[in-house]
């Protein structure tokens, strides 16, 4: 017997030590996820103490009755294609460029960064004021340069609200991805670039056949990040439009919100919820299992 | 001239570069465009309103007009948003890296059976957006009767940052040699002394690290806050600011004094400890 509780002990210390962590993480991530799929095939206003059983017509209902879901979803989309691309090209450009050997290097990198650590809330009402149709810095700008005829109601023209709020965004997100580009380009070997220099490589030649093989990781990183995070837009859209004018910049996450805490209509919301984690797991899942066999052989 | 007498020079190279010199010029233009909003809200804070709407908006203030801040603390409830944004840092942050650090031991550390299913759980969480699921977040919160309370808040903050903290530190912990875990075992230590005595220790750099980007990811987070805290006694900065710009959207100086005072707090955090925050991002993200 003592044979056995040596060998248990050890173990149950390691459990132990996990389940702060672990009861926290269950409880208040995992359970919720679980919650609302089984909230999707019900209806619960958020008062009453139970919920009835509906099955699938709160999938129904925001397939073929909600007016605002497909140009949420679709706004959504562009939303996140136009994330994955824009800003990490300038990023990309960025890191490359602070790569190199010019001066005042690590000024340019605090400037790009820090609108990352400001609030989105606070880049929302940042931008919201240049925004400002009528006392705001672009039209300001515009008027001053004689270009009277582009002032526009930024975020009050449902034609251009949603691109302005993306701008808001790719200014708040350059800096995270160039930060991880820059990481990436100190794994670059020094040694690799400087043999292909002498081999009479272009700067072209470098970047194509040294630099850019050896981002690789590095690009699949920030590839996934950014369209997980735009998938979670949602502070900024809340804080410059709400959802508007007229729901032209409503987005999935959001419209998933105000459908159950602000109309208390939770079952739809929920069915939104899913349809955004389920988009959010087949991207995740191929990467997760991507860093986990990465992680198993850098052991 | 130091500063230049080197530079401009490719790896390898004894020439000045004219590419590198062009590059240089744009990405201080470039960096002029990203700091004009900031310079903006710092000029419109210090203005009157009847300045804003009556001066062109690139004037720098002629009169400074401080008292914007201090309408804008008062009329913004600063004092009490402030006090809950540092009552739920204070106690999240440190907590949940602790917890942190305790599971990402016992994940690497302690031979268990479970393990590898486990740390896939966690790796699984560094992924999953609350945003997505704010209603069911609430649910539970609802369901403990935590709403509009402190424990309340910090539960689910915890539950979202213990993910990536787990799988940072695991990495770090499994890069630690056997040896210096298995030698104490040998001479009867628990785990437990292993973890405090050994592995917290020499785990401080990693630990300050993800301290300051939890620090300013908890100051700034909005959207969970915003189902879970929803009497304004409860609120917190990002919350207050909200309030303020929808409802003196036009006292545009005090505005964004508000607004400068939201940021300022995770602005200062960031530009002493800026190197940590690089060391955070990218030591789980690009591991080589």
């Amino acid at each position: 017997m003592p044979q056995a509780s040596q060998s248990a002990r050890p173990e149950r210390q390691g459990y132990v030590l996990l389940a702060p962590a672990l009861i926290v993480y269950l409880l208040f991530a995992v359970y919720p996820m679980i919650d609302v799929v089984r909230m999707s095939f019900s209806s619960w206003n958020g008062l009453s103490p139970g919920a009835n059983f509906v099955g699938l017509a709160n999938y129904r209902a925001i397939f073929t009755q909600d007016p605002v879901f497909w140009g949420a979803l679709r706004n959504t989309i562009w939303w996140t294609a136009l994330a994955v691309t824009l800003p990490n090209l300038v990023s990309f450009g960025l890191a490359l460029a602070l790569n190199q050997n010019i001066p005042g290097k690590s000024g340019l990198r605090v400037v790009f960064y820090l609108p990352v650590i400001i609030a989105s809330i606070a880049v929302a009402t940042i931008w919201k004021w240049m925004y400002d149709p009528f006392f705001g810095l672009f039209n300001n700008l515009l008027m001053q340069f004689g270009l009277d005829g582009w002032i526009l109601d930024w975020l009050g023209d449902r034609k251009v609200a949603l691109w302005s709020v993306f701008v808001a965004h790719l200014w708040q997100s350059v800096g995270f991805s160039m930060v991880l580009f820059l990481a990436g380009l100190q794994g670059v070997s020094a040694t690799l670039v400087e043999a292909a220099r002498i081999d009479g490589a272009g700067r072209w030649g470098v970047f194509r056949y040294v630099t850019l093989p050896a981002l690789k990781p590095t690009l699949m990183v920030v590839f996934v990040l950014s369209l997980i995070n735009s998938l979670k837009a949602f502070d900024i859209v809340y804080g410059m439009t709400g959802g508007g004018p007229a729901q032209s910049t409503q987005m999935l996450a959001m419209w998933a919100y105000t459908q159950s805490m602000q109309l208390g209509v939770f079952g739809r919301g929920a069915a939104v919820s899913v349809v955004l984690l389920l988009i959010t797991l087949v991207i995740v899942l191929p990467y997760i299992r991507w860093m986990f066999r990465r992680e198993e052989m850098s052991r | 001239m130091t500063l230049f007498s080197q530079a401009f020079r490719p790896v390898g190279s004894a020439k000045v570069d004219p590419v590198l010199i062009a590059l240089w010029v744009s990405l201080i233009l470039l960096a002029l465009i990203w700091i004009t909003p900031f310079v903006f809200i710092v000029f419109t804070a210090l203005k009157s309103n009847a300045t804003v709407m009556g001066a062109s908006a690139f004037m720098p203030p002629t009169e400074l007009a401080f008292e914007n801040f201090a309408a804008a603390w008062w009329r913004g409830n600063f004092s009490t948003t402030a006090f809950n944004g540092v009552v739920i840092t204070v106690i999240k942050v440190p907590l949940g890296l602790f917890i942190s650090a305790m599971a990402a031991y016992a994940l690497a550390k302690v031979p268990m059976r479970m393990n590898k299913a486990l740390f896939a759980l966690f790796l699984f969480g560094t992924m999953l957006p609350f945003q997505v699921m704010l209603a069911p977040i609430f649910r539970q919160v609802n369901a403990f009767g935590l709403i509009n309370t402190y424990p309340g808040i910090i539960l689910p903050y915890l539950a979202f940052g213990i993910p990536y903290q787990v799988f940072i530190l695991y990495c770090f912990f499994s890069a630690v040699p056997k040896e210096l875990s298995e030698a104490a075992r040998i001479d009867g230590a628990s785990h437990f002394t292993i973890f405090r005595r050994i592995f917290l220790p020499i785990s401080l750099p990693v630990l300050s690290a993800l301290l300051i980007l939890d620090f300013v990811a908890t100051w700034n987070e909005f959207a969970m806050a915003l189902v879970i805290l929803q009497d304004p006694k409860m609120w917190t900065l990002p919350l207050g600011l909200m309030s303020f710009q929808s409802q003196f959207s036009s006292d545009y100086g005090e505005l964004n004094a508000a607004t400068i005072m939201t940021v300022l707090p995770a602005a200062i955090v960031y530009l002493m400890f800026q190197r940590y925050f690089v060391a955070g991002l990218t030591s789980g993200a690009v591991k080589e």
